[in-house]
């Protein structure tokens, strides 16, 4: 079984992603922002990272930069997620190492096809 | 309900709790970028999840919210009250959505386009108001929203809590300290609790507050057993039980304080809706006030928190709305134009202490007296001779508001009677301190928990009951020949102590029980020394055993209208005794109280220069004075 960590500070939202993620067969670790994330990654890299722009503490960029910084982690697939949908937004994403970028809100359709499109599922 | 839904309606209640103390927080500190970028992300992550769950009118306010928001973070709008107000406007809007959205699990029709197109418009003109004043619109809006928001919010509270103890203290340091520290400080505070949020929020859980209550019951139960079991072991001198005893005891002891901690909540969680609160009474009385707050990390049981919210409400309002002066009066009399408003919340011996003061005009005596002399509360004789802290507990009393003007806020004549029986309720006191034109302290004394309380067991007629550890003073052991003795004055019985008169309320004749034909009249008696408010009596019992912790039961539905009592509790061997009531026994005792006795019992007027070698004119003054008293307790009764 494959892992998929979501980084959200809405639990809501992480409500949302566990419920399809695991309809699709992934374990799903919950990390509130990105500090939190990096601790798990810290002890053990996930598969897969569905991951939020705006939170406190450390935000998704910040994130994403420290990941593909650590040790095999320019190897797990990165899916952004976010409400921002202007191109300056999605370049920022891609260029900072997001393998994927998707909009808020999002359903098991769309997770399904860009989590296949980068060989997850 | 649906689970997304509830989890989506606590999570954004917490957000709009947080948003309420922290756009209060900008308006003080408009150049701290941190506190606007959270204030942001709040406001974004309720519209990015209404998405979710199909809320289109929730999420076009909050989405206008976020624009003007958006405005300010980029810097093309300033943080004026104008624009804070405009967004709070925004915020409680969303509450009642959400209140609607609870009610109904799901949305309903409804218009917020002239909200959403004042947001609009005032975010296209980079912060010109929108042709009505919003600030002024705001008022009405803020008010009834408030309220209700304020009322059904409680409501998601009693469904669940942060449980675990981590969560707990987050919660304390992310909404309570508003206005505390210095922006510099606050900037490392947000960081500082940033850390600290990462390392304790993944380890929380969030668990329903009756399965907590459920397993506080179950642990009294179990401690009472547990000290069944101990006594039955005290009884044995030699027996296979008493390590596995001892250990079950420890445990026990351990588990008791450790579903107590999961109770704790920070006293900052009562606090979250002042600041709001104040910036809207400023508002509107057009006062500048500073509401500080000191100890919000300070934990206490949720109940006695629950409980306390409300008077602590009114008692901010109180002093916000009468103590704090007008700007030019402050300024006339030399104070600081900005009046300030300080909570201070601390552990005290087993209790939490918390003050509330302002440097406000302070009681106004000479109001106070002619009052209490309208409204018959004391006679023009009585008054004379009461001290200045005397008279100013007279606010407490039901009908004396001294506003002269009824405001909209306070001032209607109920409030701190209130205030004071809420308090007494939960086994807590309160007392103030106010000098004129300097400003007025509330001292609140309350218990952390409700759960158990330490109380002193004493012995009257071959019967024992229990005394709340908090009222009690001292004990003390009187005899004919000791420094300590029991008087008659007028057939009244009092106590001499260190030079003070002190009434005695004999339990057995309150409880009218009669005595054991062997108990002699020996000249040796107890007298348990107890304080009701600033009203200080013995209370003369047979036997003092000592304190214990004990777990309290309600007073059975039969024995209720019986004021004496206060529960009833089962000790170590197994027997049911009754709580007393000091409150219920002073009162039944003739409401010795107010304010004839406490005059003569006062230090001032006893103390001061009184001693064992007086001579007989002052003796004689001084028992004139409490024979005065006396007859006059006894024409009122």
């Amino acid at each position: 079984m494959k892992s998929c960590l979501v980084v959200d500070d809405s639990r809501v939202i992480r409500m949302v992603a566990r419920k399809i993620l695991e309809e699709l067969s992934f374990e799903v670790i919950e990390a509130e922002d990105g500090q939190v994330a990096i601790d798990v990654c810290k002890s053990k890299l996930p598969d897969s990272v569905l991951l939020d722009w705006n939170m406190p503490v450390m935000n998704g960029i910040e994130f994403l930069l420290a990941l593909r910084k650590m040790p095999g982690g320019t190897d797990v697939p990165v899916v952004f997620c976010t409400t921002e949908n202007d191109m300056d937004h999605i370049q920022k994403a891609i260029g900072s190492g997001a393998s994927e970028y998707i909009m808020k809100p999002f359903d098991s359709e769309i997770i399904q096809s860009k989590f296949s499109q980068v060989g997850l599922i | 309900m649906d689970d997304l839904l509830n989890e989506f309606l606590t999570e954004a209640t917490e957000n709009m709790d947080v948003l309420d103390v922290e756009l209060v927080k900008l308006e003080q500190n408009p150049d701290d970028l941190e506190l606007l970028g959270n204030i942001f992300r709040l406001v974004h992550t309720i519209k990015g999840t209404c998405g979710f769950l199909g809320l289109p009118r929730l999420e076009s306010v909050a989405h206008a919210g976020e624009n003007v928001l958006g405005k300010i973070r980029d810097g093309d709008i300033a943080v004026t009250p104008t624009a804070v107000s405009l967004v709070l406007q925004c915020l409680d809007q969303i509450k009642l959505l959400l209140v609607e959205l609870e009610e109904k699990e799901q949305e309903t029709e409804g218009e917020d386009a002239e909200l959403i197109a004042q947001l609009n418009a005032f975010a296209e003109s980079g912060g010109e108001p929108a042709d009505s004043s919003p600030s002024e619109a705001e008022d009405d809006v803020v008010a009834a929203a408030e309220m209700e928001a304020a009322s059904t919010e409680d409501d998601i509270d009693e469904n669940s809590v942060e449980a675990a103890v981590p969560t707990a203290t987050k919660a304390g340091e992310n909404k309570a300290p508003p206005a505390v520290a210095k922006k510099s400080e606050r900037k490392k505070a947000v960081s500082a609790d940033g850390a600290k949020d990462t390392s304790v929020a993944s380890q929380s859980i969030r668990v329903n507050v009756d399965l907590l209550e459920n397993l506080m019951t179950m642990i009294s139960e179990l401690v009472l057993t547990r000290n069944q079991l101990m006594q039955l072991l005290r009884n044995e001198t030699e027996s296979d039980f008493t390590t596995p005893l001892q250990r079950l005891s420890h445990v026990t002891t351990e588990l008791q304080e450790g579903v107590m901690k999961t109770r704790m909540q920070p006293i900052g969680n009562a606090w979250s809706k002042l600041p709001r609160i104040v910036r809207h009474l400023s508002l509107e009385l057009g006062k500048k006030i500073d509401l500080q707050v000191i100890g919000a990390e300070t934990e206490l049981d949720r109940q006695v928190l629950e409980l306390i919210k409300d008077p602590l409400t009114h008692m901010v309002r109180n002093s916000a709305d009468h103590g704090i002066e007008m700007p030019d009066e402050r300024h006339a009399s030399g104070k600081p134009v900005t009046g300030t408003i300080t909570l201070n919340a601390y552990h005290e011996g087993g209790h939490i202490i918390i003050d509330i003061s302002d440097d406000g005009k302070g009681l106004n005596t000479e109001k106070i007296k002619e009052k209490a002399l309208t409204n018959g509360l004391v006679s023009e004789t009585d008054l004379e001779k009461l001290t200045l802290q005397q008279i100013q507990q007279f606010v407490f009393n039901a009908g004396l508001s001294t506003a002269n003007a009824v405001t909209s806020v306070s001032g209607r004549g109920v409030g701190m009677d209130v205030v004071k029986t809420n308090i007494e309720k939960i086994g807590g006191t309160v007392e103030l301190k106010s000098v004129e034109g300097q400003g007025t302290t509330f001292n609140i004394k309350i218990p952390l928990t409700l759960a158990t309380v330490s109380a002193l067991l004493i012995e009257c007629a071959g019967e024992r009951f229990a005394i709340p550890q908090i009222s009690v003073v001292e004990l003390v052991l009187a005899s004919a020949n000791s420094e300590h003795k029991i008087e008659n004055i007028q057939g009244t019985p009092v106590l001499r102590l260190r030079n003070r008169l002190l009434p005695l309320v004999s339990l057995q004749n309150s409880l009218k029980i009669e005595s054991l034909a062997d108990e002699a009249h020996s000249d040796e008696m107890f007298i348990v020394v107890v304080q009701v408010g600033t009203y200080t009596f013995g209370i003369v019992v047979d036997r003092v055993f000592g304190t214990e912790k004990i777990v309290v039961k309600p007073v059975a539905p039969v024995l209720r209208q019986i004021p004496l009592f206060s529960g009833n509790t089962i000790l170590g061997d197994g027997s049911v005794i009754l709580i007393l009531d000091p409150n219920g026994i002073a009162a039944e005792s003739g409401d010795l109280s107010l304010p004839t006795v406490a005059a003569a019992d006062a230090g001032e007027s006893v103390e001061g220069g009184f001693d064992d070698y007086v001579s007989n004119s002052d003796r004689d003054s001084l028992i004139e004075i409490l024979e005065q008293s006396i007859t006059a307790a006894e024409n009122r009764l």
